[in-house]
């Protein structure tokens, strides 16, 4: 006892001293956080759609972290689902960007770099917008892929019943069967929000501003799936009456989300990247363990476990189960590294070495911290608000150091006086016109069964293109 | 002559009788809320998109599938958009129910009974076209073919179950407008009812034939999602039910056994409102019936409809019962001839049976036709959804004259009990207790029966308005929808076999007890004294009508002629 008390100060010590130094190197390397390369599976399944990918994939195993690899194992069907959602993000996002100078660019996606370039770097708006929109896809597409049956392991949730005595005795899939028998399967949607939590932000753990931002834009792109579900019900009790009715929900259209958040986007709040690291570190020490950091600052906003299926990710995550024996068995360590002293303070030294304690204060803390806003007379943000730290650049000129393509070559509006429009697009460059025909199938006559006709029209279309 | 059972009972004895009940109450309500599951389960199905080759669309033997060994590789809408033709009269949207979860293939099990289908769709318009205003009853025509198979067999081994090409109206509301494209989501439409949930696994292949000539399915855009949810019944509440069932049948036939018996000991014919008793429980028996053990079997495709019209039967006679018992209690008898039905209450009744007749058609225009076509629905076309509605107004319509004539009748009783009771003080103090009792008892089984009848309404409101469980605390949890289910119906169950039991006949023979002490002031000889005081006043021939059932009734007739 006495022996490995000494010894974890010792390490502690060790770390100490090199954390800071591996932090500094952390943010000259990638200051965008650590949960963004997966991203790349979108284009892991391209060059060959039709055989189906496999987790040994040597592209998924660079893409992937550790845990994310375990998931897609432990989860068949998964990996599809993922691809599916990744490439819904992307057009999604150059859907909703088609008319900014930004325009949710793609780069060519090589081992080891990010998919949508150095931008995720920089803590900017745009940054914000694709993990919010890249963690919503996840979901929506992970329930979907449940509800079309391609995802074999999603959970039929018994928790409703789960007072019903064939669920205590028989252990495993066979009490799931006996379960569905008894009192049916939930809705596919929980599944697909616990497994987005797990998934996307498994490499977020909210120890630095930039981490938090992410965590909590990926929150922000849940929130909005989870706004937009609807609730359907129908009555079928006697000749049709509604002494029985069941309800389910119902996904939103993902365009209607991708709406949702560019309006989120629009009008997203810059926090601030100075917070009071001594106040918090303080607290800290008084109180150590997680609910110590439900109290820190008054003014800001606390953010609520905003997905309703936040508790039940204990299960999920029962793989943590020993550390936190542990960490229970040696109280003192505690006192020594305190766990997630407060998510809102920098990382500081001592942490490499309570891994224990991290780890247990991600798993209750992860989503508990308030930012605040950078202008002290703005709102602080809410759980379904787009958060950034740092001004976007114009865009206007190419600049690869900062991954930033141009807007040259850019079609634009000529008529519109918006952002879209030429003037605002091509930088008061100029810009062409050029009049292309189009050739398309019309006027279309079908019979049933089986013949359809069409006619080619050709039409004309006028294209203004930034010098 | 005799009285009834509620009579002539000791207040000890029916407190216990109504506590024991109530108790069966309680467990009644407490079987549904914390062992049963929900009433019902889903599993929401999103359509796959299959491609087909044109030669094989007309063969209805020939079934696409998108799970297991030769399921149809599923083409996605980035390749649909692709196609030059949009793969236009190409597609089938397949469902496969139900789905897998936990890595295991769940199958359906009879135990849940029945399956119901609804279908949401959603489509988009290109934003160029003149469509701007959501489409308002926008004909669908979907070419459906819904396919079933067991356990074991192979995963290619479908075999058809139903065929159609229905039409279906779509009402729908934009859910997003873009440059591109408007996005269209519809409100759901039923699109199968099956009463036999046989088989392990069902699919469903739609199609939407597009044809020029005949006018199907050109106002449609693109459409995106299809989504089916599948509603059957779970198979925890189907054992709890049947258990319910199972265990009430045998109480109520035997309480209608001794009940009759007891009549036929009397020296004379049953009168009506023994008969009505003997009828409701008749009906409320075969509503008890567990014939749902028999789909455990057998495919009863039936079993919706059949369901139907045993509550309909129940609650049409249990209507009727209230109307009878209320006109039995009027207090002024016109006609010494023993009352049927035929001579007094077919006015009174015509509301019920209206209104019975009337849910009944509708219920065989929906149902019954359900039978030859599980895909039929009477809601789907505007005129069939005008004439179901008019069923169903007109059923309303004699439910709302119904009950404003019940409660005519009732306020009529309760004045007329109030009109005499100005003459009780008059009597003799044996006879005055005896009386105020019988008036008790009487007013407590109309509280009874309102306090039942308020139950049931307070709880269907509850059950409406409560979405999913109630935590009570951590590990209590109480379905209020099936709480509600069993708790309603073991209610009616209780309630008539107390009827049974309080409106028996009594075995205490009025002319034995008329021969014992009248000094005592047993509760058998106020009894004895109030009955043999009332043939003393008495000289009028209704006194011997047999069709007396309480000795309530001949008291205020008499109070009446005094």
């Amino acid at each position: 006892m006495d022996i490995s008390y000494i010894f974890v100060i010792c390490l502690m010590a060790l770390c100490s001293s090199g954390n800071s130094l591996s932090q500094v190197e952390g943010k000259q390397k990638s200051g965008r956080g650590r949960g963004s390369m997966w991203w790349g599976i979108a284009k892991v399944g391209e060059p060959n759609n039709i055989t189906p990918i496999m987790y040994m994939d040597p592209a998924i195993h660079s893409t992937l972290r550790r845990k994310q690899r375990r998931l897609v194992r432990d989860n068949p069907g998964v990996l599809g689902a993922l691809v599916k959602g990744a490439n819904l993000a992307i057009s999604e996002c150059q859907h909703q960007f088609r008319n900014r100078r930004w325009n949710c660019s793609t780069r060519n996606f090589s081992r080891g770099k990010n998919l949508f370039g150095k931008i995720v770097d920089r803590g900017c708006r745009e940054t914000s917008f694709i993990y919010a929109i890249t963690s919503a896809a996840v979901t929506h597409s992970i329930a979907r892929a449940c509800s079309e049956g391609t995802i074999e392991s999603c959970t039929c949730d018994y928790s409703h019943q789960s007072r019903s005595p064939q669920a205590n005795h028989q252990a495993g899939s066979v009490a799931g069967v006996r379960d569905w028998e008894w009192g049916g399967c939930s809705d596919n949607i929980g599944f697909g929000f616990k497994f987005s939590r797990e998934f996307v932000d498994t490499g977020e753990r909210g120890r630095n501003l930039r981490e938090k931002m992410n965590l909590h834009n990926n929150e922000a792109g849940r929130a909005h799936v989870q706004a937009e579900m609807r609730q359907e019900c129908k009555c079928h009790g006697m000749s049709g009456s509604c002494t029985v009715k069941t309800c389910w929900m119902r996904l939103a259209n993902f365009r209607v989300i991708g709406d949702n958040l560019k309006a989120r986007f629009d009008g997203a709040t810059r926090v601030q990247i100075t917070n009071s690291v001594r106040a918090t570190n303080a607290l800290a020490g008084v109180s150590p363990n997680a609910a110590s950091s439900n109290s820190v600052g008054s003014n800001g906003l606390i953010i609520p476990q905003s997905v309703v299926y936040g508790e039940e990710e204990e299960r999920m995550l029962n793989d943590h189960m020993p550390d936190i024996l542990l960490e229970n068995s040696h109280p003192i360590s505690k006192i020594h590294h305190p766990n997630m002293p407060s998510p809102n303070s920098l990382p500081q030294a001592g942490q490499r070495g309570g891994r224990n304690g991290r780890r247990q204060g991600r798993k209750h803390n992860r989503y508990h911290f308030q930012l605040n806003p950078h202008n002290p007379e703005h709102k602080p943000p809410g759980s379904k608000d787009l958060v950034y730290l740092e001004t976007s650049p114009s865009f206007c000129e190419k600049n690869l150091r900062h991954g930033i393509l141009g807007t040259h070559g850019r079609q634009c509006n000529e008529t519109s006086l918006g952002v879209d429009g030429c003037g605002l697009m091509c930088c008061g460059r100029g810009y062409r016109r050029d009049e292309v025909v189009v050739v398309e199938r019309c006027a279309c006559t079908f019979h049933w069964c089986c013949e359809v006709k069409c006619k080619l029209c050709r039409t004309k279309k006028v294209i203004y293109t930034c010098l | 002559m005799s009285g009834t059972i509620l009579e002539n009972l000791s207040g000890r004895k029916l407190s216990i009788l109504v506590a024991s009940l109530l108790v069966c109450q309680v467990l009644c309500f407490l079987l549904g809320g914390l062992y049963a599951p929900l009433p019902a389960g889903h599993v929401t199905v999103l359509g796959s998109l299959c491609r087909e080759d044109h030669g094989r669309q007309n063969d209805t033997g020939f079934l696409l599938y998108s799970r297991g060994a030769g399921a149809c590789i599923p083409v996605t809408r980035d390749e649909v958009e692709r196609d030059s033709m949009k793969m236009a009269n190409e597609l089938v949207h397949v469902f496969q129910m139900p789905l897998p979860r936990d890595l295991r293939d769940l199958d359906y099990s009879r135990w849940q009974q029945n399956l119901i289908g609804v279908l949401q769709v959603e489509f988009g318009y290109d934003s160029s076209s003149e469509l701007r205003e959501p489409p308002r009853e926008l004909q669908l025509t979907i070419d459906m073919r819904l396919a079933y198979r067991n356990k074991g067999d192979p995963d290619n081994g479908w075999k058809l179950y139903a065929h159609g090409v229905e039409h279906r109206y779509l009402d729908c509301v934009t859910s997003h407008v873009g440059p591109t494209e408007t996005i269209y989501s519809c409100d759901m439409i039923p699109l199968f009812e099956l009463g036999a949930l046989h088989h392990s696994f069902y699919l469903l292949n739609l199609r939407f034939p597009l044809d020029t000539p005949r006018q199907t399915n050109l106002q449609f855009g693109h459409m995106h999602d299809l989504t089916l949810t599948a509603i059957h019944q779970n198979g925890g509440f189907t054992q709890i039910w049947l258990l319910l069932k199972t265990v009430l049948f045998p109480f109520v036939v035997g309480i209608m056994i001794w009940f009759w018996r007891r009549v036929h000991l009397l020296q004379r014919s049953p009168a009506l409102l023994e008969y009505m008793l003997i009828y409701l429980g008749a009906a409320l028996t075969f509503l008890n019936l567990p014939l749902e053990y028999l789909s455990l079997v057998f495919e009863m495709p039936y079993m919706l409809l059949l369901s139907d019209i045993r509550q309909g039967i129940f609650y049409a006679m249990l209507l009727s019962f209230w109307l009878v018992f209320a006109g039995e209690h009027m207090l002024i008898q016109d006609s010494p001839n023993k009352s049927t039905i035929r001579s007094r209450y077919w006015k009174h009744l015509s509301a019920v049976v209206v209104g019975c007749i009337s849910l009944f058609v509708f219920d065989i225009c929906e149902r019954g036709v359900q039978l030859r076509n599980p895909f039929y629905s009477i809601w789907t076309t505007p005129l069939g959804a005008k004439v179901a509605m008019t069923f169903i107004v007109l059923a309303g319509v004699s439910a709302a004259i119904y009950f404003l004539f019940l409660c005519y009748m009732i306020w009529k009783v309760f004045r007329n009990i109030g009109d005499k009771r100005t003459s009780l003080p008059s009597m003799s103090q044996a006879r005055r207790l005896h009386y105020e009792g019988l008036i008790y008892r009487f007013k407590f089984l109309m509280l009874a029966t309102l306090v039942c009848a308020a139950l049931t309404v307070a709880g269907f409101v509850m059950g409406q308005m409560a979405e999913g469980q109630w935590d009570w605390n951590e590990n209590v949890q109480i379905q209020p929808t099936s709480a509600f289910l069993t708790g309603v119906y073991g209610m009616w169950n209780i309630y008539i076999f107390a009827l049974l039991i309080l409106y028996a006949p009594s075995h205490k023979q009025w002319p034995t007890m008329h021969h014992s002490d009248e000094t005592t002031q047993s509760n058998e000889n106020i009894v004895a004294s109030a009955a043999s005081e009332e043939i003393e006043f008495s000289h009028l021939p209704s006194d011997s009508n047999p069709s007396e059932i309480s000795s309530l009734t001949s008291f205020t007739r008499k109070v009446a002629f005094d």
